[in-house]
C-alpha cells in the first residue's frame, strides 16, 4: 500500500510535469500569436497614418513615452485606430481643450487635406475595478465611459478611421445624425440597454442607435459612446473645443511642413504643455520601439519555455528512474520474501517462463494500480506540482516592469494558464502507457532472478 | 515381476564448498517398483535430502543416471526437467508449502494450471483428491484456517493432482504432532493400497518409516541397509502385529487394538 502511494506520487510528477509544460506552451503560443497581430496591427498602422500629423491636448495624446500609457497600447490597436481614448485612470491631469477655431486656423495650411475634429470627454462617474494578476490584485479607479464626439461629416467618416468598424446591432452613425448615439457592447451590458433605448448623458437624452464591439482592446476595455460633435460639446458643456484634431496631409512629403507650421502657430501653447503635435514619424518610432519592447518580451518567453522545458526532461528522467527503481526494489523484496512460493512453483512443475511472467505481471499491476492514483493525484494536483516543478512558468514572473511592458493583459492571461496545468486524456493515456512499461521494466530484472531460482535451495529457504 | 518406476545407476553429487569437495552421494543404486511405498532413512547430512533433490529433478546429480519411468532425466535441460516434474512427480514439503492466498481447492489446482485441461475439469479432480484425502466441505479455505494436519492432507491431494508416477514426501510428519503424524502415513498407505500409487518418503523418524513396506538406511551417501516394513502386511490387509483381518481405513487393529 505504502509502495504503492510512493509510486503513484512519482507518477502524478511524471504526469504534472507535462501538463505544466503543455500550459506553458499553450500560453505561450497565444501569447506569441496576440503579440504578433499587435506587431502586424501596428505595421498596418504605421502604413495608414505616413499622411497624419495629431494635434491634441496633452493628455489626450496616446504615444507619449510614459511607460504606464503603454499598457492602453493594446486598445488602440483593433478600436478606432487614432488615440480616440481617454485618459487613463492613471492621469488625473485636468482636461485641457483646445478652441474650434484651431480647425479653421489649420485647415488654411497649405498642403493640409482634411482635419478631423475629437471632442473625447470622461464621464465624472468612475468605477472601482479590481484587477487580479500573478502579483496581486490591484483596485484601480476609472471613468464609466468616455464619450467621443465625432465631426459626422461624411466625407471624413467615409475616408478616415473615424467611428468603430464592429458594429454588432443596429447602425453606425452618419451625416446628419443628432440625439443618437453609438454604445459599446460592454456599456450596454453595464445599463441593460439595447438598440432604440433611450440613455441619459449628463443630463441630456440619447437614442442609442447602434452597438460597437470593443473586445480586443486589451484587459481593460473602454466603455464608451459616440455621438455627433456638437451633441458631444452641448452636453459636456464645451462649446466650440475638440480634444484633439487628426491633421491629413495631402501626401507624406507635405507632414513635415505642416508639423513644423503648427509648431510654429502654437509654440506658446505647446511649451506649455496644453498642447502637442505628433507626426508619422514620432508615431513611427515609438511604434518601433513599442515592437521592439514586444519582441524582448516574446523572445525572454521563448526562452523561458525552453529552460522550462530542459528541466521538465531532467525531471521527467529522474520521475521515471524513481518509479522503475522503486518496482525494482519492491519486485526484489518480494521476490526474496516469497523464495520459498516460487521454489514449490517450480517443484510443482511450473515453467521458468511462467514464474517470470507472473513476477511481471506482478510489476505492471503494481505499478498500474500506481498511476491509477497517480493519475487522480495529477488531476487535483498538477498545477501546484508543476508550479513547485516547474521554474518560472510566467515569462513576466522574472521581469519587474512586466506589468508595465507586457500590459496587464498578457500578463494576467500568462499568470492564469500558469496554474492551468490541465491533465489531458492524452497525457492521462500516455501516463498509464509508462507506468505499465516501468512497472515492465522494474520488475524484469526481479522477475528473471525469480525464474532463475533452483527450486531446491529455494525449499530450504524458510 | 514387478516394474521399475525410479532407478538409480551409480548416482553421484559432489557439492563443492570452497577448496573441499563434499560426497552427498556416491555411486548410489536404487530401484522404487510400481506401486511400493518405501522410505528412505538416515542421520543428518546422510545425503536424503540430496538424494530426494535428484529423484525429483529439482536437482542434477554430478554423474550417473536417474531414470524416472523410462525417461532418463539427469541428461534432460531445464527447460524439460518442469515438464518432468508437473507430469511424473508430486512432492510433499515437510513445511506443507501451500500458497497461502489460495484456498484448499485452489492449491489442488494448481500443478493443473500450466496443462491444457479446461478449468472445470480442474475444479472437479481437486474436489475428488480433496475428498479421497478426508477434506470435504473445507474447499474454500485458506491454509491458514486449516490444522497442520489438514494442510498436509491439502498437500497430500496437490501432489496427486496430475496422476504422477511418483510422490515424493520430504520429511511429511517433520512438523505434525504424533496423532497427525499416524493419520497422514496412514493416508499414504491407503492411498497407496487403494490407488496404487507409488510413494517415497524421506524421514528419520524411524516409527514413521516402520510403517512403509521397505526402508532404505542411507550413510556416507550410499544405501548401507535395507529393511522391510511393516506395510508389507497390511497391504494383504492383515495386522502386522496379531495377524488379524484389517481394512485399509482402520485406524487401529480390530483384534489387538494395536495403532496401524
Amino acid at each position: 500500500m505504502l509502495v504503492i502511494i510512493a509510486l503513484s506520487f512519482t507518477l502524478a510528477i511524471m504526469i504534472s510535469i507535462p501538463a505544466g509544460v503543455v500550459a506553458n506552451q499553450d500560453s505561450t503560443q497565444s501569447l506569441t500569436q496576440r503579440f504578433n497581430s499587435t506587431i502586424m496591427d501596428t505595421e498596418q498602422q504605421i502604413n495608414q497614418t505616413t499622411t497624419l500629423v495629431e494635434v491634441s491636448t496633452s493628455n489626450g495624446g496616446m504615444f507619449s513615452s510614459s511607460p504606464s500609457e503603454i499598457s492602453g497600447f493594446p486598445s488602440n490597436m483593433s478600436g478606432p485606430p487614432s488615440g480616440t481614448y481617454p485618459p487613463r485612470s492613471a492621469f488625473t491631469l485636468e482636461e485641457f481643450d483646445l478652441n474650434e477655431s484651431v480647425v479653421g486656423n489649420i485647415s488654411s495650411i497649405a498642403g493640409v487635406k482634411d482635419v478631423v475634429p475629437f471632442l473625447v470627454k470622461s464621464s465624472s462617474e468612475t468605477t472601482e475595478e479590481t484587477i487580479t494578476t500573478p502579483r496581486g490584485d490591484f483596485t484601480i479607479s476609472r471613468p464609466l465611459y468616455t464619450i467621443t464626439g465625432v465631426s459626422l461629416n461624411s466625407s471624413l467618416i467615409d475616408e478616415y478611421p473615424v467611428l468603430p468598424t464592429n458594429i454588432t446591432a443596429g447602425r453606425n452613425l452618419r451625416e446628419g445624425d443628432s440625439g443618437v448615439l453609438l454604445m459599446s457592447l460592454n456599456l450596454t451590458e453595464y445599463y441593460g440597454v439595447g438598440v432604440g433605448s433611450e440613455v441619459e448623458v449628463n443630463g441630456t437624452s440619447f437614442m442609442v442607435i447602434g452597438i460597437y464591439d470593443q473586445t480586443g482592446q486589451g484587459f481593460m476595455e473602454t466603455r464608451g459612446v459616440y455621438m455627433n460633435l456638437t451633441d458631444a460639446q452641448t452636453t459636456t458643456n464645451e462649446t466650440g473645443n475638440v480634444s484633439r484634431l487628426d491633421v491629413y496631409a495631402e501626401n507624406a512629403s507635405c507632414v513635415d511642413t505642416i508639423n513644423t507650421q503648427v509648431q510654429t502657430m502654437y509654440s506658446a501653447e505647446i511649451n506649455s504643455r496644453e498642447m502637442s503635435v505628433q507626426t508619422y514619424a514620432d508615431r513611427l518610432a515609438n511604434l518601433q520601439s513599442q515592437q521592439t519592447r514586444y519582441t524582448e518580451i516574446l523572445i525572454s518567453a521563448e526562452s523561458t519555455v525552453a529552460q522550462t522545458q530542459s528541466v521538465a526532461t531532467q525531471e521527467i528522467i529522474v520521475a521515471l528512474a524513481a518509479t522503475s527503481l522503486i518496482v525494482l526494489f519492491v519486485m526484489l523484496y518480494t521476490v526474496r520474501e516469497r523464495t520459498k512460493e516460487i521454489g514449490t512453483l517450480k517443484a510443482i512443475g511450473f515453467s521458468n517462463w511462467s514464474v517470470m511472467s507472473q513476477f511481471m505481471l506482478e510489476g505492471v499491476m503494481l505499478s498500474l494500480a500506481a498511476g491509477v492514483v497517480g493519475i487522480g493525484i495529477a488531476t487535483v494536483g498538477a498545477p501546484i506540482l508543476s508550479g513547485v516543478l516547474l521554474p518560472a512558468v510566467n515569462p513576466f514572473g522574472s521581469r519587474n516592469t512586466g506589468f508595465q511592458i507586457g500590459g496587464l493583459d498578457s500578463a494576467t492571461s500568462l499568470g492564469s494558464s500558469a496554474t492551468s496545468a490541465v491533465v489531458t486524456p492524452s497525457i492521462m493515456l500516455l501516463a498509464l502507457g509508462a507506468a505499465v512499461l516501468l512497472g515492465a521494466v522494474g520488475s524484469l530484472y526481479p522477475a528473471w532472478r525469480a525464474s532463475r531460482t533452483r527450486p531446491a535451495e529455494a525449499m530450504r529457504y524458510e | 515381476m514387478s516394474e521399475a518406476v525410479l532407478k538409480t545407476e551409480k548416482v553421484s553429487k559432489v557439492y563443492t564448498m570452497g577448496k573441499r569437495e563434499v560426497h552427498a552421494l556416491s555411486d548410489l543404486n536404487l530401484q522404487v517398483n510400481k506401486g511400493e511405498f518405501v522410505a528412505i532413512m538416515g542421520p543428518s547430512g546422510s545425503g536424503k535430502t540430496t538424494l530426494l533433490n535428484v529423484l525429483g529433478c529439482l536437482d542434477k546429480p554430478t554423474a550417473g543416471k536417474v531414470i524416472l519411468d523410462g525417461v532418463d532425466i539427469s541428461k534432460l535441460p531445464e527447460r524439460e526437467l518442469y515438464k518432468i516434474r508437473r507430469n511424473k512427480i508430486g512432492f510433499i514439503f515437510q513445511t506443507f508449502n501451500l500458497l497461502p492466498y489460495l484456498s484448499a481447492c485452489e492449491n489442488v489446482e494448481l500443478p493443473m494450471e500450466p496443462t491444457k485441461r479446461p478449468k472445470n475439469e480442474r475444479r472437479q479432480r481437486a474436489r475428488e483428491l480433496l475428498k479421497l484425502v478426508g477434506l470435504s466441505g473445507r474447499e474454500e479455505h485458506r491454509p491458514q484456517r486449516l490444522s497442520a494436519g489438514e494442510q498436509q492432507r491439502v498437500a497430500i491431494a496437490r501432489a496427486m493432482a496430475n496422476d504422477p508416477a511418483i510422490i515424493l514426501a520430504d520429511e511429511p510428519t517433520g512438523n505434525l504432532d504424533t496423532e497427525n503424524k499416524y493419520e497422514i502415513v496412514r493416508l499414504l498407505a491407503n492411498l497407496n493400497i487403494t490407488q496404487g500409487t507409488t510413494v517415497v518418503i524421506v524421514s528419520h523418524d524411524s516409527q514413521v518409516a516402520s510403517h512403509t513396506e521397505r526402508m532404505l538406511l542411507l550413510r556416507d551417501g550410499r544405501i548401507a541397509k535395507e529393511k522391510q516394513g511393516l506395510h508389507l502386511l497390511k497391504k494383504k490387509l492383515m495386522c502386522p502385529y496379531c495377524g488379524g483381518k484389517i481394512q485399509p481405513s482402520d485406524a487401529r487393529c480390530p483384534s489387538c487394538r494395536k495403532r496401524l
